[in-house]
């Protein structure tokens, strides 16, 4: 193949094709960057004017009022803090506990390995409905009201399991074999080998548990029964733009609804809820970015 | 159970012991599986007793236990409905879609960055691929909306190219429906789909390439006989979990875009639930909706895990 | 013996006194919202004044998603909390033995205020069991109705285009339509070149309305949903009117004005942001609606200046040409209806409904009503030859959301029982019905545009409310027990009423109308009978 291959066309190719890659993901990144910029720029402009649509690129009536209503109600910080914290727990603990019994499955030896695994997998598309579920939380466990309900729910995901099981199959059987010959147990292999190497794929579980714990709502709704002290941001966010929508649609009198000029519309809050709901995970990011952007080299064991 | 014979030996050997005694050997196994195992059991399997919501005419009142059973009734309503059987047709069709060309998307996405050598361009464009998974579906139905209206963008696009005379009905068109969901959820998600792929393509260890290149391979080849076998776990592993999700399309986006003109096309089961389940007091129905959702979901899945066992492939079970 | 005596009573009342002190005691009532809202801060004005005084304190839980999901699963944990309010589909709640009956509590001697409250409205207000769960939180009048504006259904209509006209009155349906198709002759587009858009037909989900509730208006009768009722033979005869031959000769219009372009085809699959879009761009000259349904829209029209593109009610009737010669008189203003079965319920899990009773009493005193709908006098507004007045600022702090949060007490005061009408001194109750209030915010275009008119406000085009019917508006009888065929009654309009619209000629128009009537006859049907039936115990109930 090398010998049939002209030295001039190879060369050729290698410009071409990073030439024309590049030209394809930058209309890419045009496509996907215009609806977010144009989310920021509908945030940032006055609530009345952006009913008229239009807006592009650019605020036409710049206005900070859907910020300023967000951000001034004194409950935001602190559920800012309620979400911060659940994010971290959840993530924390949903590494651990995952990434555990997807070693443990991924042991071909194990002879409960077939039975877990099928339980496991099945949750993933049976589903008892809404009011089971919740009577079990609530009634059975008592975790109304609580800060658990954010947590122990939520533990545990089996598609992330599957996921870290996928990659854990993919390492080097000898890196495991050598341990046992030192006379390492399961859970010093787990923990000391295993879990290192599984840097990438933790990352990128990580990433899918923290938007998801972060960007629940839900559950406040239906569990936490007007303890505003433990509402979380995306449900105080979410409270927002239902008031807001509300306050449109059911003033009581026209009068009310005309001559109210320091109104915000659903149209600004729902964009600059984006905004503020998605910017910190923005900003964490490139921490995880880097260990699944970044390749790794896993130590020349294979082959 | 990757299908590779060596290890059969051991497992055999071992199998031999005796069941419990193997057991015992692998308790540190046990200790790091069988609690998540209760877990499930708990949080996932205790609750479907409400599935026999599904044979009773449910009065939340009375509750699950006094409620009037009615057998089969709930079920017969369902599929004694054209709209209902319509709902399972879009919903099949739209998930489909969006399993193939989402995915296809997603990986040679990832291939595509996969390739470039810059660091920052890599970073940047993988970051700012992602960026609409974090806007909502009303934000980005709203804009489609505007793009595919009688005067939008795509429209004018096409009447100042001469392709067509006359605008096109994009969001009246019942027969386009399937088409305009399956682009906004590609466009929407095909980079936080990609994100799995490329972390998966971390993982592949760098001299298989530098083999490949002293081999002679080109470009294309490296692709084809490096990355795609790289990824091909994940892929046959996600593949076979996304059959048995064939049976949810989503929601939202149909229920957003959706108008009484093309509501044949766009109505799926979870729209049909709510409107026929939840929001008219019908519990019956809805679980009886919801129960025949994760059956056929399981006969899906043991299927596609069966397939995959037939062609030698990694399995999920 | 006697100082024994003595002792032991000032024992006793000093027992007794505890014990009122204990009853007394502060409490944390929780509440249920079935609509969202915002936490009031913790210093809030109002809510400090009603625990100083009462001794209460709430724990609020609003909504924010969806109403019937979260109502099934408190129903199905019996989950409760003291004040239940559930929104629009309280009956749910009260189907499920979720409330307590208020009967027993509501007496002339203990709570005059709620018993003089109720006692006119008493028999359409219970049950067949003459239980009471809820208080209404709208609808009861005192004194004076105020009807500035027509707050409902209307046709509405850009006032440029009656000022370009020369002020005519527009009062039947082709008078209505003539008058746009001239306009749009002579002004296309508007100032910037936009196409104007004669007339919009919302279609969106519930807000299909737009679409498929006109034909009651155009034959005389207020807003009863989906049925017209005889109020006159006293045997208050129900029909569905969407299949009857008097509601063709509206879509039969409606196809003619699309077939002439006044109707976009866009319109039948615009949804509620899209439409508020075109008519806050001043483009749309049209449309049949409900005054705040497009709130939102008025006020971005007027914060850009665009009075002449805002609208106009008009009550519009059949020509008599399309109902055999009769002449109809319009009747969309209905008397004041008592919002039956939404507000407050105390629930069963409540452990002293007694003092929930008592709260309500108090609060309907003139005091705290003023307090609640109000605000303090000298702070939120102020009181000049004996007329309660507004400052602009003060008006527009009471709908401030975070002003809101922290002086009034919304979130309990929305579902409470509260005095609309008139004070016995003159003053309207409510702030926003104060006529002063009304004529100062309003703006001068309006003033010269009603007074062309020779109108003091704009509910003047309209003829006085009528009397309530003792069935109330019909649209408010609960469905529940024909829900999936009342599914299906509203889903067949929504399908065939646009391809009827948009159909290419006379022949189509025919034959889809004849399909539309064939396929809607048997849900309609049963909805008739359902609803025959509904309005007769209404009726039989009312009149006891």
């Amino acid at each position: 193949m090398t010998t049939a291959v002209p030295k001039r066309q190879k060369k050729r190719r290698d410009v071409v094709f990073p030439f024309v890659n590049g030209v394809i993901l930058c209309v890419l990144m045009f496509v996907t960057l215009y609806p977010v910029i144009n989310t920021v720029a509908i945030s940032f402009n006055d609530g009345t004017d952006a009913l008229r649509g239009g807006i592009e690129l650019w605020p036409r009536v710049f206005s900070l009022k859907a910020y300023e209503a967000l951000l001034t109600d004194p409950m935001i910080y602190q559920a800012f803090f309620i979400s911060v914290s659940r994010t971290v727990i959840t993530t924390l603990l949903n590494l651990v506990l995952t990434s555990m019994l997807a070693f443990a499955l991924s042991r071909r030896e194990y002879v409960l390995r077939g039975f877990i695994t099928m339980t496991m997998v099945l949750t993933m598309y049976v589903n008892a409905g809404l009011i089971p579920n919740y009577l079990l939380i609530s009634k059975t466990l008592k975790l109304s009201k609580t800060f658990w309900v954010y947590i122990i729910p939520t533990m545990f995901s089996c598609f992330n399991m599957i996921v870290i099981r996928t990659y854990i199959l993919g390492l080097p059987e000898a890196l495991v074999e050598s341990a046992r010959i030192d006379g390492a147990g399961d859970i010093r292999i787990f923990w000391q080998i295993i879990f290192p190497l599984c840097t990438p794929v933790l990352a990128t579980v990580a990433l899918f548990v923290a938007v998801g714990s972060w960007n629940q709502w839900f559950d406040t709704q239906l569990y936490n029964g007007g303890k505003k002290y433990l509402h979380t941001l995306q449900y105080l966010l979410k409270m927002k733009l239902a008031t807001t929508t509300q306050s449109m649609n059911a003033a009581q009198t026209s009068a009310d609804a005309l001559k109210n000029t320091t109104q915000t519309t659903p149209v600004t809050i729902r964009c600059a809820i984006t905004v503020v709901s998605a910017l910190p995970i923005l900003l964490v990011y490139p921490f995880l970015q880097r260990y699944f952007v970044t390749g790794m080299v896993l130590g020349g064991v294979k082959g | 159970m990757i299908g590779a014979s060596p290890q059969k030996a051991p497992i055999q050997a071992r199998k031999k012991k005796g069941f419990f005694k193997t057991l015992w050997e692998q308790k540190q196994l046990m200790l790091m599986s069988v609690p998540m195992l209760l877990y499930v059991f708990l949080f996932n399997y205790f609750p479907m007793w409400g599935w026999i919501a599904a044979f009773e005419k449910y009065n939340p009142k009375l509750g699950p236990f006094k409620s009037k059973w009615v057998g089969f009734d709930n079920f017969k309503w369902l599929f004694n409905r054209a709209d209902f059987l319509e709902s399972i047709r879009n919903t099949l069709a739209m998930s489909l879609i969006n399993l193939v060309f989402g995915t296809l998307a997603a990986i040679l996405l990832a291939i595509l960055l996969n390739e470039v050598r810059t660091r920052a361009f890599k970073r940047t464009v993988q970051t700012v691929t992602y960026l609409p998974h974090f806007l909502s579906m009303v934000i980005v139905v709203g804009m489609a909306q505007n793009i595919f209206a009688s005067t939008g963008t795509v429209n004018n696009l096409l009447l100042k190219t001469g392709l067509i005379d006359t605008p096109i009905f994009w969001l009246g068109e019942k027969k386009l429906f399937w088409g305009l969901v399956g682009v906004i959820n590609i466009w929407k998600e095909v980079g936080w789909n990609s994100i799995i792929y490329i972390s998966t393509m971390t993982s592949i260890d760098p001299t298989l390439y530098e083999a490949a290149s002293i081999d002679g391979a080109g470009r294309f080849r490296r692709i084809l006989h490096v990355t795609l076998p790289g990824i091909k776990s994940t892929f046959v592993v996600l593949l076979i979990m996304n059959i048995g999700h064939l049976m949810e399309a989503g929601f939202e986006i149909q229920y957003l875009m959706g108008n009484s003109q093309v509501l044949e096309y766009s109505q799926t089961i979870d729209v049909f639930v709510l409107k026929y389940g939840i929001s008219s007091n019908e519990y019956g129905i809805a679980t009886a909706a919801g129960m025949f959702k994760s059956i056929v979901a399981i006969i899906l899945l043991f299927s596609a895990n069966f397939i995959a066992k037939k062609l030698d492939e990694d399995t999920l079970i | 013996m006697r100082k024994l005596t003595a002792i032991l009573l000032a024992l006793a009342m000093l027992l007794s006194l505890a014990c009122a002190a204990m009853a007394e005691e502060p409490i944390t009532v929780t509440v249920f919202r079935g609509d969202p809202g915002d936490q009031p801060t913790d210093d809030n004005k109002l809510y400090k004044m009603i625990e100083e005084e009462f001794g209460i304190k709430f724990e609020i839980e609003f909504l924010a998603g969806d109403l019937d999901e979260t109502l099934g699963t408190k129903i199905s944990g019996e989950d409760y909390p003291d004040l239940f309010d559930g929104g629009n589909s309280a009956e749910k709640i009260i189907n499920a033995g979720a409330l307590i009956d208020l009967m027993p509590y509501i007496s002339e001697e203990k709570t005059p205020n709620l018993y003089n409250h109720v006692k006119d409205l008493l028999p359409q207000l219970v049950n067949e069991n003459g239980e009471l769960f809820i208080i209404p939180n709208y609808g009861i009048n005192y004194n004076a109705q105020i009807q500035n504006a027509c707050n409902g259904p209307a046709f509405f209509l850009q006032k440029q285009v009656l000022e370009w006209a020369g002020y005519p009155q527009i009062k039947t349906l082709n008078e209505y339509f003539d008058v746009i198709e001239k306009f749009l002759a002579a002004n296309p587009t508007d100032k910037n070149g936009t196409p104007y858009t004669g007339f919009a037909i919302l279609c969106e989900d519930w807000r299909h309305f737009c679409l498929i509730n006109p034909v009651q208006h155009l034959m005389g009768r207020p807003n009863d949903g989906e049925v017209i009722v005889n109020v006159n033979s006293g045997n208050w005869e129900t029909e569905t009117f969407i299949d009857k031959p008097y509601a063709k000769p509206y879509y039969k219009k409606l196809n003619e004005e699309y077939k002439k372009g006044l109707i976009n085809k866009d319109t039948f699959v615009m949804n509620y942001d899209q439409y508020i879009a075109a008519l806050s761009s001043g483009t749309v000259l049209g449309m049949f609606d409900q005054t705040w349904d497009f709130g939102t829209a008025t006020q971005a029209l007027e914060t850009a200046g665009m009075y002449e593109n805002t609208f106009i009610a008009l009550p519009l009737v059949y020509d008599p040409e399309y109902v055999d010669g009769k002449v109809i008189s319009e009747q969309y203003l209905n008397g004041a209806v008592p919002n039956k079965d939404r507000g407050f319920g105390i629930s069963i899990n409540c452990e002293d409904p007694e003092r929930m009773i008592n709260l309500f009493e108090n609060l309907l005193s003139d005091k705290w009503q003023k307090l609640l709908q109000w605000g303090v006098e000298g702070e939120d507004y102020y009181v000049e030859n004996g007329r309660m007045l507004m400052t602009t600022e003060q008006y527009n702090n009471r709908s401030d959301a975070s002003w809101q949060m922290r002086n009034t007490a919304k979130a309990i005061w929305e579902s409470a029982p509260k005095k609309q009408g008139t004070q016995d001194d003159g003053n309207a109750w409510a702030h926003s019905d104060q006529p002063e209030n009304y004529f100062n915010l309003m703006s001068d275009y309006d003033k010269a545009f009603l007074s062309a008119y020779g109108y003091q406000k704009p509910a003047d085009f309209f003829n006085a409310p009528c009397t309530l019917a003792p069935y109330g508006e019909a649209w408010q009888i609960d469905k529940t027990p024909i829900q999936l065929d009342y599914n299906d009654f509203l889903a067949i309009q929504d399908k065939w009423l646009p391809i009827i619209i948009m159909s290419a000629d006379d022949a189509e128009f025919d034959a889809n109308w004849a399909a539309f009537v064939e396929e809607i006859t048997p849900t309609a049907q049963i909805y008739t009978e359902f609803m025959q039936a509904e309005v007769l115990k209404l009726v039989e109930q009312a009149t006891k």
